[in-house]
Formats: C-alpha cells, structure tokens, sequence
C-alpha cells in the first residue's frame, strides 16, 4: 500500500467515525443513534483493519474481528433488544423520542466547537508526528468528546449508554491512531468490560422502566427524595 | 500652505457662515441658507478628502491650547479617505435637511450645532497629534447630543435617548483620553507620529489597545458598548440618523484602524481575536435584533451595529492573518474592510433617510401600521429598495462586492500553497465564516421584511394609505443615495483600487481592476466581474422578456380581482402578514438568545373551560444586553448615588468642611 | 460564451422534463399511472397562454418577481459547470457568485409572495427567508470545504480538480462536504424533508404559499424558475459527485458527450430524489433548524477535518 492512499484511507475512516459521533448527536430517535452507533463500530473496525494493512501485523486480525463483532453487531443489539413483545409495545415511547436537557440547535453547534476544541489540543503534540494516522489522532479525541457531550444532554438511560460507548470508541481510536492498537488481551479485557456494563445498564434501565414508567435518568432523584 | 491648507480653511469658513446662518429669524430662510453653507462646507471637505487621499500633505496648526504643543490637523491618506466618506454623508444630509427639516428640528440650536458635528466628523480624521483628536472628537459628540435633543425636548423618550447617549459618549470619550493618555507618557509627546514610536509588545501598547477599542468600539456601536445605538438613532432627526449612523460611527472605526495599521501594524495576534469575537458578537448579536424589530428605524440602528461588526471582524481577520504571516489574505481582510466601511455609508445614508420620508409622509415608523407605500411612494421606494440590496449584500450592489472580498480573504487565509499555517487560524477562519454567512442569510431576511412589508402590499393604516411622495430634492438626494449604492456595485475597480492606496504599500499589490472594471485579487487567485455578469443576465433574461410580451400581446387583459380570501371579498388589509409575524420563526428559532417576553391572556365565556371569549397574546423582545448586563450595574449606581446624597446635602458649610479636610490631608500627606 | 448558451438551452429544455420523470416515477412507485414526462411541458404551454388574474392593490413586484426568479435559474444554469468547465471560466462562475445569485431568485419570490397581500403569502414568505437564512452558514462552509483541495472558489476549477484527482471526491472533507451541500440544496429547492412541494394544504406549505396570488405566465415563470433551478442544483451535485463524462474543452464532440452525461446525471438523481422522497416525511417546521443545524456541523467538521488530516 502506497503511503498516500493509506493517508487517504485512514482520513476516510476518521471522516466516518467522525460523522458517525455526529449523527449519534444529530438523531432524536433513540432507534436511530444506536444504528449510528453500530455504524461506528464499524467503521473503527475499518480503522484497524487499514493500521494493520499498513503495518502487516497479522496479530490485529482477531482485534478486527473483536471491535468489528462486538461494537459493530452485539453492542447495538443488546440497546435495542426487547424482552417480551408487551414489554416492546410498553417501551415503544422509550425507543421513540429523545428530549433533550438542552436546545437541540445549541447541542448540535456544541459538538461543532466540540470538534474545534478537540483539534486544538491534539494538534501540537501530533503535528511534529509524520504518521498520517497520528494526524487523524484529534478525530478520537473529539469522538470522546462529543460522546461526553451525548452522556450528558440525554435523560434517556439507552442514550446516556449511547454516549458512553460512542465515548469509549474514541478512546479506542485514539489508542489505535497513536499506538497502533494495545496488546490483544489488554483489548480483550477492555471490551469485556464494556460489555459486562452495558449489559449491567441496560438491566438497570428495564429495571427502572418497570418501576417509572420510563427511563428518564432524572427520576432517579425520586429515589433520594 | 498647500492646498489642503486652503481647502481647510475654506471649510472652516463655511462652518462659521453656516452657524451664523443658523442664527437667523425666518424658519425657512434660516433652514435653507445655513443648510446650503454647510452643505458647501462638505463639498469643500470632499476635496480636502481626496487631496489627502492622493498624497497631498500640509494641514492647518493652531498655537492656542498649551504653548509649546500647537492643535495640528495634517491629514494623512487614511485619514483623507474619511473626511471624503464625512463628508459626502454630511453633503447629502445637509441638502436633505434644508429641503425636508420643519418645526423643532429646524430651530436655530439645531441648525447652529449641524455645522458643528459635521465638521467635527470632517476634522476627526485630519486630527495629528492626541490633543486636537479629543477637541474635534468632542465637538463631534457635543453637535450630535444637541441634535438629538433638537426634537420634541419635552418627549421623555427622546430625553431618556440623549441621556444614554451623552453617558455613553462620554465614557467613550474617557476611555480615549486614558489611552492616548498611556500612549503619550510611553512616548513622551502628543504627535501621533511620537506615538507609534511605541513598540507594538509594550505593556504600554497592549494598554492603550484595550483601553482605545473600548472607547473607539463604544463610538461604533460595538456588542456590549452598543446600547446608545438603537435608543438614539430612532429618537433623533431623520437626517441627523443619517449622519450618525452612516458617518459617525465610522470614527470609531477609523480610530481602531488608527490604533492598528497607524501605530502598530504589527500587533501581536491576540489583537486579532479580540477585534474578531467583538465584531463576531456584534454581527450576530444585530443582525437578531434587526430581524426581529419591527421598528423601521431601531430595524436600520440594529443593522448598523451588524455591519460595523463585520468591519471590526474584517479588521481583526486582517491583523490575525498578518500576525502570522499570511499577507494576501490580510491585505485582502483589510480591503473588505475599507469596502464594507464605504459601502455602508452609502446604502446607510439613503435607509435613514429614506425611513426619514416615509415617517414624514405617513407619521408611522412601526412597519406593522406601513404597507402599499410602493404605489404612493415610488421614487422613496426604488431608493430604499435599491439600498436594502446593499444592506441585503445582494449583487449588484456595493455590500455584495465587500461581503464578496471580506469571504474570499477569510476562505483563503488558512492556507499558503496547500498547507495549513498555523492552528488558530484554521480554527479560528471556520468560525468567522459561518459567523459571516449566518450575518448575511439574516441580513436579506431583515431587508425583505423591511421592504416587503413596508413598501409592498395593501397599506395596513389610514396613515399609510393617505401617504405622499417627497420634495423633488428630498428625492434628488435619495436617487443619488442609491445610485451610488449601484455604481459602486457594478464598477468596484476603480474604487477598491483608491481604497488599497491609503493603507501602508505592501510588496505585491492587494487588488487589481479587472475585466470590465472589475476587482481582481491578485494574490487570491480570485475575480469578481460584476458588470460582466450584468451583461450576461441582461442576455438571458431579453429571452424571459421576450416570452412575456409574447404572452401578454396575446393575452392583454389583466383581471384586477380580490386577493385570496378564501372564496370571499372578506380579506381585510389587517389580514396581512405584518412585520411581527414575519418575524416570529426566527424569534422562535433564537428564543433562548433574544429571550422574548410572553404573555398569553385567556378569557373565558361564562363558566365553560372550552369555550374562549378571547385570547390576548403580547410578546416583545427586548435587549438582553441592556437587562442583563447595564440595569444590574445601574442599580449599583443608584444604591450609591442615594449613600452619596447623604453626604452632600446641599448645605455651603458642609461643603467647605469636606475641602478644609481635603487641604488638610494634602498638607500632611505631602509633608510625608 | 457559445457553449454556456448551449448549456442554458440544453436545460430549460430539460427542467420540465426532469419535473415530469420525478413525478412519473414518484407515481409509480406509490402505484399510480402517472400523467406521462410531458405533463409539465403542458402545464406550461397551457400557463402561458392563459390570461392573468391579479389581486388589487398589488405592485409591479407581482409581474416582475415572477420574471426575475425565471432569470436568476438562467444564470445559474450558465454560470454553473453542467456540460462543459469552459464556459465557467468566462463569466465569474465564483461559488459565493452563485449562492448570492440563488439568494436574488429567493429574495424575489419572498417579495411576490408579501405582495399579494394575503396571510398566506406572507406565511409562505416568512418561512422560506427564514429557512433560507438558516441554510446560508451550511451553503457558504460546504463551498469553503469544496474549495479547499483547489484553492479557488472558482466552481469551473473544482469540477476540474475532482476530474483530475478523483481521491478528492472520496477524502473525508469531500464526502463530509457533498453530505451537507446535499441537505442545503434539498432545502434551497423546497423539497423534502424541508418542503412538500405537493402539499395541498396551506398551513403546511413553504413555496407553494408564495404562488398562490400568481396565475397565468406569473405562475408559469415561478414555476419554471423553480424547475430550472431543481435541476441545475441536481446537475451540480451530479458534476460535483461523479464529475466524467464533463467537457473540458470546446471540442464539438466533447461537448455532445458533455450534454449527454449532464442529461444522464440529472435524470438518474432526480429519480433517486423521488423515490427518496416517498420514504422521508416532512419536517415539522420548527425541527428545521435542527436539520439544518446537523448539517451546518457536517459542513463545519468537513473543514475542521481538512486541517486535521492534512
């Protein structure tokens, strides 16, 4: 692969994972953001795969597969899953519209400025950097961000976890841009962990579904009260 | 004495005869004369202006105010690019005035403090050294408190205006003096030249920066320093709007330009951002409140604070990129500068005083009692429409062929030969040019609310329907307004070219007249040819014309018929879309910026919940601004004034007490 | 200059043309007959020689609104690289030349629609400015991001560019920038998911409120207009995306292929757009910003990307 075309590819696959976060933002629909976000899992799956090319390490071969099964398939299916077709025709206004803590057209410019700030910060440590993939390292940083940006301006639980994991893929992009991908068991027990929490948080927001009525995080108060 | 010299003291012979004119008994003799001399002072001033424009040095000195250090007034080109822009606005609005002013405004103060501001405005650019600056500035300021005053003295809008004004005006005045103040102690002289001795990275210089752009930000009517602005601008006369906001916010911005391309052209780039954000924040910030007014003259002073903000960002934009060496794209900034500076004069002058025509006519300045007034009005109409293109920055107008240069020199400051130069610019040039085009899509939404609204349509009052066209001179002056406002659209070569002139030469040359007089951008690789895609539209649209007379040679009759009232006659004028509701989507779409005031009021019949007698709903929207930021801090002011009341209760001895005390403090202070 | 009026004539003949396969293929993928391609052709030929019916009190503006809103699709269609990049070069065919040319045709519009002097005129004429002031941030960034890789702004030299070196059509910025031009254009043209352009129902109607005061050739030229300027937008979009088969040369040849590939283009995406809009429905009115606002981001991001991944 000749360096220009694997600048070209690593830019395409930062400019998806970057739209992908976006659309996470973008959509209200709970349904929807969680398709983004299977959509980034495998896009950051592409990343590896083109960091591996690149570097023709044959051991990223099961990481691709890991990110690519895990985040791209298992992940969003486990958020949309229903249990039982009443509970999914009870849950169906869950599914349906997010609102929001803030303006939406404010969020949205926020992830903008996000991306801005994200850039400004990454740049001077990565500019000296000739790797191209070192380049696209602000993209992680601002997936981060705007992931944060989700956790906090969602009262849905499913889209607070959205956030989280939108949040936690941008550390993972960030670590193969740099670093080319940490050891495989250290991967391994990293997305484990992932899994273990979500499948924990999806639990936890049936659980509440069952007691509220819905999962607006911010009920969560009537239980201090 | 060169001829500048002459020329200035011809102006100030004419600006005596003017005040003495003003002096005589006859309203209509006294209007007439004395706008006559001023407007020839003005005249003479447009010579004086492009004699210093082309390089003519020599100037006038007074050796009356402290012995050693005589009043100077030597324009350089800079400077002679303003007088000429004071004084076209002042030819035109001294002409207008004489041939429109009656009652109040036309009173011998009002006459006698006109020639005073105009050729306060005309001297503040010719200014040399610090000392004469603040004289002719406050002569600017005091001509201009007295004119809007001039008015309805007793009305207590008008008196709480001027109050706003003359505070502002004089915290303006202050902050100037403590920065020229910094400036002269750093430097040791009062010479503006000894000034930009100063290096640019002094603390002194960093100082004088804040503190100046402060005092100058507030004359321009900058976001948070604007709020004089839209209170004075409406209150005053017509003409004296006109003046104001078209050429006298246009000091403050020459004395930003003096702080930046004068003293320091090589200012640190932090400059930059701040004279960004500023002018970002104004943009935005006026262009809202325009949109949203339905005021015609609060609509024009809020569009005003809009396009000075695009000038001081077109100026921050310049002094960014020259801090970090990219120097097509700065000169480019600073070129669109000088252009939207010139061209807002233009289009701004012919708004205000066409408004100043409508609000003769008719009384109203509310848009939602206007309408129709094309039909009554049509000369006022074709001049405001004609402006409004400009304010709109549609081709081919002179505001589009400056928004054009301000986006070329934004798009292309990021990168030199391909590569990105340097972080903050590429962060910062996205920004600014989403800023920019936010400004422009409201900016035609604001200007076709004003025309479709106010000219257009069936008239939504008695007062509007009995409406009357202008004096021939009061149209004379609007159809020159507008005219200027299209030539300098079609033809911006010859004028972006002269504009370059005055800044500081650089090595390779910022524009270049193109085509059909076109501008060419040389170092941009970009060319705007406006007359050629006039001719080009003029082609293709004789095959539309062509087709329609066709048709309506076939097809002659035109049915005058009701307008869509749903099968009925019953469509009344008020009926209309009106200028608030035109605006609603936007207020809805910026409700948490502008932060409207709601209040839906239900009356219900009888005892039923279901059935409604009647809805009343009110919303207004108001200057957040002026709520959040200035009526905490005039509370703090008043909770004082009462504390300090208490000492000073008018009584003589008490008064000499405290001096006694303060001699004694001195006494033992400086025995110390 | 010679080919530019080629290309004008080649798509004021296409503009109905377009106009009748969306409808034809809307109508068939919903089930129904259709009125045939050249339902449109008709509509105008009938227009034009019908008689005007004006409101009183209105102005000139109704008359000549309707003209100028025809001519400012013209210039488009010539300043606009849709058969050949040369004929570009000629006149100023800058990208922000032709924003604010569209913006003459809106603006015109926006004014015949407040001169009727009804609630829904204004209605309709107070949405689409208000749209339109929202679509110009995303328009402006999309023609920054485009400009990038070329350094002009100058739309003939980008279509050059994206021939020479198609890599830039699949960079990041390019595909980030194409997303949200996309948007604007569906939103600059009033179609779905911004505006229904066949509602029937005047509280819901952006464009179609301005028309309702206009008849006769009034009607004709406002809908030629907005034709015209469909399908410019989509030649465009079409060059900008997939930029072979463009001339680059005056070439007879060159230019036939030229006209071949830009009729090609046109109706490929017109019918995408209307199968497309028989899956999407409208945005509520006041979830347009929200669009918009996503799309100013993908405009923006596309030119943060650019200095990100140089």
């Amino acid at each position: 692969m000749t360096q220009t075309s694997y600048a070209e590819l690593i830019g395409v696959c930062a400019g998806a994972l970057l739209l992908t976060s976006v659309l996470t933002v973008w959509y209200r629909s709970q349904r929807a953001s969680v398709r983004a976000l299977g959509a980034q899992g495998v896009a950051l799956a592409a990343l590896v795969a083109v960091v591996a090319i690149d570097r023709a390490e044959a051991e990223l071969i099961p990481v691709i597969a890991l990110v690519l099964v895990l985040k791209g398939l298992v992940l969003p299916w486990v958020l949309t899953r229903r249990r039982t077709p009443a509970a999914g025709a009870r849950a169906g206004a869950d599914h349906g519209e997010e609102t929001m803590l803030l303006n939406p057209v404010a969020i949205l410019v926020a992830a903008a400025l996000l991306a801005v700030v994200a850039y400004a910060v990454t740049w001077p440590l990565v500019a000296d950097s000739l790797s191209p993939a070192a380049h696209a390292a602000p993209v992680g940083v601002a997936m981060v961000l705007i992931g944060f940006l989700v956790l906090l301006t969602r009262r849905r639980a499913i889209s607070q976890l959205v956030g989280f994991l939108a949040l936690d893929n941008g550390i993972a992009t960030v670590a193969f841009l740099i670093s080319g991908g940490v050891p495989l068991l250290l991967e391994f027990g990293a997305s484990l962990d992932i899994l273990l929490v979500t499948l924990i948080l999806v639990v936890f927001s049936r659980q509440m579904r069952t007691v509220f009525g819905d999962t607006d995080v911010d009920r969560m108060r009537e239980l201090h009260d | 004495m060169t001829a500048v010299s002459w020329a200035m003291l011809l102006q100030f012979a004419f600006a005596g005869l003017a005040a003495a004119l003003a002096l005589l008994p006859a309203e209509r003799i006294r209007s007439v004369l004395s706008g006559a001399a001023s407007a020839v002072m003005s005249a003479v001033g447009v010579v004086t202006g492009v004699l210093a424009m082309n390089g003519v040095t020599g100037g006038l000195q007074f050796a009356v105010a402290v012995p050693a250090v005589p009043l100077t007034f030597a324009p350089d080109r800079l400077g002679g690019l303003f007088i000429v822009l004071a004084s076209v606005i002042g030819l035109l609005v001294a002409v207008y005035g004489a041939a429109s002013v009656r009652g109040a405004s036309a009173s011998r103060t009002a006459w006698f403090a006109l020639p005073l501001f105009l050729m306060g405005m005309q001297l503040v650019p010719a200014a040399a050294d610090a000392v004469s600056f603040l004289l002719v500035w406050e002569a600017m300021a005091l001509g201009s408190t007295v004119l809007l005053l001039a008015e309805h003295a007793g009305s207590s809008r008008v008196s709480s205006a001027a109050v706003w004004y003359a505070v502002m005006s004089q915290l303006s005045f202050l902050f100037i003096l403590a920065g020229f103040g910094v400036l002269s102690a750093a430097a040791g002289g009062t010479d503006f030249s000894a000034l930009s001795a100063v290096a640019p990275a002094s603390p002194p210089a960093l100082l004088a920066f804040v503190l100046l752009v402060l005092g100058f930000g507030s004359k321009a009517g900058l976001v948070p320093l604007h709020v004089w602005l839209p209170r004075a601008h409406p209150e005053a006369p017509s003409h004296v709007s006109a003046a104001m906001s078209a050429a006298m916010v246009k000091m403050g911005i020459y004395g930003i330009l003096l702080v930046v391309v004068r003293f320091f052209p090589g200012g640190p780039d932090w400059w930059g951002i701040v004279l960004l954000v500023l002018g970002g924040g104004s943009a935005v910030y006026g262009i809202l409140q325009a949109s949203v007014s339905s005021d015609l003259k609060v609509l024009l002073a809020y569009s005003t604070t809009e396009n000075v903000g695009l000038i001081v960002l077109a100026i921050g934009a310049s002094v960014l990129l020259t801090a970090h060496g990219i120097t097509a794209a700065a000169g480019a900034a600073m070129l669109a500068a000088l252009l939207l500076v010139v061209s807002h004069a233009v289009f701004k002058v012919t708004l205000f005083l066409a408004a100043g025509s409508v609000l003769h006519a008719t009384g109203e300045r509310n848009l939602d009692h206007l309408g129709g007034l094309g039909r009554r009005m049509p000369w006022t109409a074709a001049a405001f429409g004609i402006a409004a293109l400009g304010a709109a920055a549609l081709p081919i107008s002179s505001g589009f062929v400056s928004e054009w240069v301000l986006l070329q020199s934004l798009v292309h400051g990021t990168r030199v030969g391909g590569a990105a130069v340097s972080v903050i610019v590429s962060i910062a040039m996205p920004i600014v040019v989403a800023v920019v085009a936010l400004t422009a899509g409201l900016a035609v939404l604001t200007f076709v609310k004003a025309y479709g609204i106010g000219f257009l349509a069936r008239p939504r009052s008695a007062a509007a329907a009995g409406a009357h066209e202008s004096s021939r001179v009061v149209r004379a002056v609007l159809i020159a307004g507008a005219a200027g406002v299209v030539l300098l659209g079609l033809v911006p070569g010859p004028l972006a070219t002269a504009l370059v002139s005055v800044l500081p030469a650089s090595g390779t040359p910022i524009v270049e007249s193109a085509g059909l007089l076109g501008v060419n951008l040389p170092g941009l690789g970009a060319v705007l040819d406006p007359l050629v895609l006039v001719i080009l539209t003029a082609v293709l649209a004789s095959f539309v014309i062509i087709a329609t007379l066709r048709s309506a040679w076939r097809n002659p009759q035109r049915i005058d018929a009701f307008a869509w009232g749903g099968g009925g006659e019953r469509a009344q004028p008020r009926m209309q879309y009106t200028a608030t509701s035109f605006a609603e989507p936007v207020v809805r779409v910026f409700d948490d910026v502008l932060q409207p005031a709601r209040d839906v009021e239900v009356t219900h019949a009888g005892e039923s919940r279901y059935l409604v007698n009647r809805v009343r709903f009110s919303q207004s929207v108001t200057d957040i601004v002026e709520s959040r930021l200035y009526r905490p801090v005039l509370t703090v002011i008043d909770r004082f004034g009462v504390v300090v009341r208490r000492i000073q209760n008018g009584s003589i001895h008490l008064y000499l007490l405290y001096s006694f005390a303060a001699v004694i403090v001195v006494l033992v202070v400086a025995t110390l | 200059m010679l080919v530019a009026f080629v290309q004008v004539a080649l798509f004021t003949a296409l503009a109905p043309l377009l106009v009748g396969v969306t409808r034809q293929v809307r109508a068939r993928v919903e089930g129904r007959v259709g009125a045939g391609v050249l339902q449109p052709w008709r509509e105008l030929r009938k227009l034009l020689m019908k008689q005007p019916v004006r409101a009183r009190g209105s102005s000139w503006i109704l008359r000549a609104g309707p003209m100028v809103v025809a001519i400012s699709s013209l210039v488009l269609a010539a300043l606009l690289p849709l058969v050949t990049t040369v004929g570009g070069r000629l006149a100023p065919g800058d990208l922000f030349v032709v924003v604010s040319v569209l913006l003459i045709g809106a603006v015109a519009l926006a004014l015949v629609g407040l001169d009727g002097g009804t609630a829904f005129g204004g209605m309709g004429s107070s949405r689409h400015m208000t749209v339109l002031a929202l679509v110009e941030p995303t328009l402006l960034l999309a023609v920054y991001a485009l400009s990038i890789p070329t350094g002009s702004s100058n739309i003939a030299t980008i279509v050059d560019a994206r021939l020479a070196t198609p890599a830039i059509i699949v960079s990041p910025v390019g595909l980030l920038a194409m997303a949200a031009m996309i948007i604007a254009v569906m939103a600059e043209t009033g179609r779905l998911p911004v505006d229904n352009p066949t509602t029937h129902l005047e509280l819901t109607m952006i464009h179609e409120a301005m028309l309702l005061e206009s008849s006769a050739r009034d009607l004709a030229w406002l809908e030629f207009g907005s034709w015209l300027k469909l399908t410019v937008l989509l030649g465009l979009v079409g060059n900008l995306l997939a930029p072979w088969g463009v001339a680059t040369s005056n070439d007879p040849l060159a230019v036939v292929i030229g006209m071949a590939a830009a009729v090609g283009k046109v109706l490929v995406l017109g019918a995408i757009l209307a199968v497309a809009e028989v899956l999407l429905a409208k945005v509520r009115l006041f979830r347009v910003p929200e669009l918009l606002a996503g799309s100013f981001v993908l405009a923006f991001l596309a030119v943060a990307v650019s200095a990100m991944v140089s």
